[in-house]
């Protein structure tokens, strides 16, 4: 082995350990639901006090819906997606911080934050 | 007077067959429903050809069939603001690339190629954080680079024996 195969397997090795720590690191416990669309926050839901299941619909400046969002109590996920790809419907269900549901076609983002004292619904 | 094997005609024609080709295997994955429900994980079979592009046609060739298969690709799948991550993607790792056929010889294709995808990956992110004005997508990153070193380990191997196969013709 060369120097520099040395130097490739051992920075290979080193993302792969750096990958999987960072996987392992503690996740955020939250309640609180952020909605961002074009990297404005629409919406801002306690999803602890959600009492029955309804839905979000996020709407383009043209009037078509873009993504259709399912709220439910302590738990939200992007219900159907007018992209072709449906990553984000996929993914289902979220309830912590650990990954966030992004719709890059459609450049929206639902992350779980900390905290459980936001305003109930921030709409703009 | 430029020889037979290296003729202008000659280069450009290896450079628009790779690019169809890279682009017919780049549609036929498209087919595959993705593997894992997260944003930009993909096997990535076409940059087999990006690979073997980059340690026998050289730096320029490479760039022109990445460049084109890109944007074709976009064209074809119908998904235009997927050329802006493919894209960003696919520069940096061309330019990691770059730096590492000059660190790592032919039979190493299995460890420069999950190192590309690597930065494959940090460019989608760089883009996908750009894009969507935050940083929360920062936490797709470990996913990313976990699958991308899979995939890039597997098309390195399957460039090394392309390459191997092809000069015994």
């Amino acid at each position: 082995m060369t120097k520099s195969v040395k130097i490739a397997l051992g920075a290979l090795i080193a993302a792969v350990i750096l990958c999987c720590g960072a996987l392992l690191l503690p996740r955020k416990s939250g309640t609180v639901a952020r909605i961002t669309h074009n990297g404005v926050v629409i919406h801002e839901i306690d999803l602890e006090k959600e009492h029955t299941q309804r839905y979000l619909e996020i709407v383009a400046g043209d009037g078509t819906v873009l993504n259709c969002i399912s709220v439910e109590p302590g738990r939200i996920r992007v219900e159907h997606a007018n992209c072709p790809d449906q990553v984000c419907v996929n993914q289902g269900w979220i309830r912590d911080s650990a990954l966030p549901i992004v719709c890059l076609p459609n450049k929206l983002m639902i992350e779980i934050i900390g905290g459980g004292e936001a305003a109930d619904a921030i709409t703009t | 007077m430029p020889s037979p094997h290296n003729s202008p005609v000659r280069r450009l024609t290896r450079a628009a067959l790779l690019t169809a080709i890279a682009l017919t295997i780049f549609m036929a994955e498209a087919q595959i429903p993705p593997p894992i429900p997260i944003p930009g994980v993909k096997l990535g079979l076409a940059n087999i050809i990006t690979v073997y592009a980059m340690y026998i046609l050289g730096p320029g060739d490479t760039l022109m069939i990445l460049v084109s298969r890109i944007f074709l690709g976009s064209v074809f799948s119908g998904q235009m603001m997927t050329l802006l991550y493919s894209l960003g993607g696919g520069l940096c790792c061309f330019a990691a690339m770059l730096v590492l056929r000059r660190l790592l010889d032919e039979n190493h294709l299995w460890l420069a190629s999950p190192l590309s995808a690597v930065f494959h990956n940090l460019g989608q992110i760089l883009v996908a954080a750009a894009v969507m004005h935050t940083w929360v997508v920062i936490s797709y990153l470990p996913y990313l680079v976990l699958s991308g070193i899979c995939s890039g380990l597997f098309t390195g191997l399957c460039a090394q024996m392309l390459i191997r196969h092809l000069n015994k013709i």
